[in-house]
């Protein structure tokens, strides 16, 4: 059996030329097409990670020593309060989102979303609402600082008057609608718009991973709107929902923000796992060890994420310890399944490490400290000494950089030839993969021991104690190369576009159907689907191809 | 300053989780030497599981890399295995149990009702400082922002301390007894120490709670507990006010 080259075109004839899919201004704007859609959220959310990575070194350059540098405390507030804010709400969720609504219509071979017209609202919602929290940057005094989590009473009317906090209660709102109208549409799509053959068990991995995480946001985004709401009542309309002086209670709006919060940063994670358990089969030449399994533990991951929001809150002396303690733990089970099911699927294949397999593998090493911290701190006693340290800083930077960063950079080195017809430079892409290795490791492992020593977050100056100044200096250091390795990527990018487009349709001979289809896809996407018959179909196909071509 | 325990350096430094964890501070109070114990079996076992995970991916990655005059011949497209999908997840759930297990034997210690008797500490967090009552002695010391208030507590006996705050949310964090609690509006809370050792020990607001957030520190001096009575007699003669009681 041999596997057919790779420069054979699957969905074009031979000879036929390249569907022309450029693009006007007007077009952009007024487009319904869901691959366009993709590339918006996709080229805002990356704009928005440029921004929340400014604030971040700015952030870094103050710590690097003690006393204040740079920055007042006031300024230093709202900088990492947008770092969080941007990062979390205008970058993490809609790279996600962009990617889904790229590839998931692609994936089951549908010629576009259920609702293409919504589909735009929801884009347009989220770069309005993100452009709204941002724009609290040109208002006199600045943008909300009341840190990305904005607790009551400190976000209440006494603590943050003024517009900022309204513009930041406003923008969140709009984007978490926004969310949540995509989340009907991805339900929507997959449920209706499946090609003939697939199956819910033929689905790809990283559409399920979309499915779940569209129920996620489904059940906890309209909880922060509520929570928006009522601080919005207690700001403006006289209402006391958080004020513990007229008998409302600012550990509510804890309860409410966290069952929203925990869901949403496995509304960050879960279709990244899937993006892993997409690429890594494709480059070990083996289908993905354990499908149901993955499913299974998705669907798992997603039921635990609602019964575990209290573990933010084991200091406020007003959750049950050992429940949210024990379902908090309980998360590593089917985490664990799915790092298993990652090593059997390379286990006897035959690994190759382009720049997308890179990111993956860095993503499992890095993501994995992250997830035993997350044990480390689901355990109330340990917390006691973590929460609101260094150490939880550096456990979540390594779950969403390490995790959620690192396969957003292997889905873009591996779809890049999808959605352009160019492949990006291996050269420049593994400069940007090594130094941004380098980067989040300097930058944020010294940062456990700042926290183990006791060093709280949120702190514009710290004192002079042995070891501080040095651990920061380090950890600032390792903030300057990450952003070299940003620049190397942007480079790449803008290198890679400006090269004809000469990618093969299928270059990495994957798997699922969106490389059936020419690169970048046509109008409507395909001009004629395989058949399905198992959850790799271009695989399938490749495979009929041989044995024709041996049979002949 | 602060002393590194024996046990946890070995089990950090004998593992590649060395480079991931933190090394915390051996507490100087008996609920916080719980909490070291508790960290020192929590860091062993991530070391095992790190090096199993990260010696797994690492053996693939070598071993299975394709060789460059590797055939075309696919590998064997092995799909599953229900197998070893039972034994990936029940080895998982046993480390959890375990840990969880520790987990409520500590918490036991840290959360222990205090005996009658015990003495007992109001502390009102506000902006940006802190308010400390003793409340049986008409004893309060009150500082705001750097170096803030010192509170004198005895050592071996049990402290309750009473936290509320003033306006926003604060916490309540002294790194060396590896212990922190929120004060939080309309929400009293209390927790327990007895400190072990004597010394100065640096506490801090661990709860955002606006500009000066991180110049609200205090210390707590833990004295013989003859000392202690002493110190508060001359405070009491020194006219020291009872404070704002809460």
């Amino acid at each position: 059996m041999t596997a057919i080259p790779v420069d054979q075109p699957l969905a074009r004839e031979h000879g036929e030329a390249r569907p022309q899919v450029s693009h006007g201004l007007a077009d952009w704007l007024t487009t319904t097409d869901h691959k366009q859609i993709g590339l918006l959220y996709i080229g805002t959310s990356l704009v928005f990670f440029l921004l929340g990575g400014l604030a971040a070194l700015a952030l870094r350059l103050e710590l690097a020593q003690p006393g204040m540098e740079f920055v007042t405390p006031e300024v230093y507030d709202q900088l990492f309060t947008m770092h969080g804010t941007i990062m979390m709400f205008l970058f993490g969720t809609p790279i996600a989102l962009g990617l889904a609504n790229y590839l998931l219509p692609l994936q089951i071979g549908a010629a576009d979303m259920a609702f293409p017209r919504l589909n735009a609202l929801s884009y347009w919602l989220f770069l309005f609402g993100g452009l709204v929290v941002v724009g609290g940057t040109f208002i006199v005094g600045g943008p909300a600082d009341a840190g990305w989590t904005i607790y009551a009473p400190l976000s209440g009317p006494d603590y943050s008057p003024g517009p900022a906090m309204d513009m930041w209660i406003v923008g969140i709102g709009l984007t978490g609608i926004s969310s949540i109208l995509g989340a009907v549409n991805f339900i929507a799509t997959l449920f209706t718009r499946r090609a003939p053959g697939m199956t819910m068990l033929r689905v790809p991995i990283f559409t399920w991973g979309v499915l779940v995480t569209a129920v996620l946001i489904l059940f906890s985004f309209p909880v922060l709107t509520a929570a928006l709401a009522l601080l919005y009542i207690d700001r403006h309309l006289g209402g006391s929902f958080f004020e513990a002086a007229s008998g409302g209670s600012p550990v509510l709006f804890q309860h409410l923000f966290w069952f929203f919060g925990h869901p949403e940063v496995y509304i960050l994670i879960l279709p990244f796992f899937g993006i892993i358990s997409e690429i890594v089969p494709v480059f070990s030449r083996k289908p993905l060890f354990g499908y149901r399994a993955m499913i299974l533990s998705l669907v798992l991951i997603a039921l635990y994420s609602f019964t575990v929001w209290a573990h933010h809150m084991f200091t406020t002396g007003a959750v049950d310890l050992p429940f949210f303690s024990f379902v908090s733990l309980l998360i590593a089970v089917p985490t664990g399944i799915k790092f298993f099911n990652w090593i059997a699927t390379m286990w006897r294949g035959q690994l190759t490490f382009p720049t997308p397999m890179l990111w993956c593998l860095g993503m499992m090493y890095f993501f994995l400290i992250g997830g035993i911290t997350g044990v480390i701190v689901a355990s109330p006693p340990l917390d006691f000494q973590f929460q609101d340290t260094y150490f939880v800083v550096a456990h979540l930077h390594n779950v969403l950089v390490g995790g959620t960063v690192l396969a957003a950079f292997a889905a873009i080195y591996f779809w890049f030839p999808k959605a352009t017809g160019r492949l990006l430079s291996e050269r420049l892409g593994k400069i940007h993969f090594w130094t941004f290795l380098v980067g989040i490791t300097v930058t944020f492992l010294p940062q456990y021991q700042l926290g183990a020593d006791g060093m709280p977050r949120r702190y514009a100056d710290y004192p002079p104690n042995p070891g501080w100044a040095d651990l920061n200096m380090i950890s600032t250091v390792g903030s300057w190369i990450m952003a070299f390795s940003i620049l190397v990527f942007l480079v790449n990018v803008v290198l890679t576009l400006r090269r004809p487009a000469t990618a093969p349709d299928d270059p990495w001979e994957a798997n699922s159907l969106e490389w059936a289809t020419s690169s970048p896809p046509p109008d409507h996407n395909f001009r004629s689907l395989p058949k399905v018959r198992s959850e790799r179909p271009v695989f399938d196909m490749r495979m009929s191809a041989n044995q024709e071509r041996s049979d002949a | 300053m602060t002393r590194r325990c024996f046990a946890c350096q070995v089990a950090i430094l004998g593992a590649l989780g060395a480079l991931a964890s933190g090394c915390i501070p051996q507490a100087a109070t008996t609920q916080g030497q719980s909490i070291n114990s508790l960290y020192t079996v929590a860091l062993a076992m991530s070391a095992v599981v790190a090096a199993l995970v990260w010696g797994l991916i690492t053996w693939s990655v070598i071993r299975y890399r394709r060789g460059k005059r590797a055939s075309d011949e696919l590998p064997p497209q092995t799909s599953g295995s229900q197998v070893l999908e039972i034994i990936w997840t029940a080895g998982p759930l046993i480390a959890i149990v375990i840990l969880f297990t520790a987990t409520l034997l500590t918490l036991n210690v840290v959360n222990a009702a205090p005996q009658q008797g015990a003495v007992q500490l109001n502390v009102e967090a506000f902006r940006w400082g802190w308010r400390m009552t003793y409340p049986n002695d008409g004893v309060s010391v009150e500082g705001v922002l750097a170096p803030g208030p010192q509170a004198v507590l005895p050592v071996g006996r049990e402290v309750q301390i009473n936290l509320t705050s003033a306006d926003v949310i604060h916490s309540f964090f002294v790194p060396q007894f590896l212990y922190k609690k929120d004060a939080i509006p309309g929400h009293p809370n209390s927790f327990t120490i007895t400190i072990a050792e004597p010394g100065t020990y640096a506490g801090q607001c661990a709860e955002f709670c606006g500009v000066f957030h991180s110049q609200m520190p205090f210390t707590i001096r833990a004295v013989s507990d003859t000392d202690y009575r002493a110190w508060l007699s001359s405070e009491r003669a020194a006219g020291s006010t009872p404070g704002a009681t809460p």
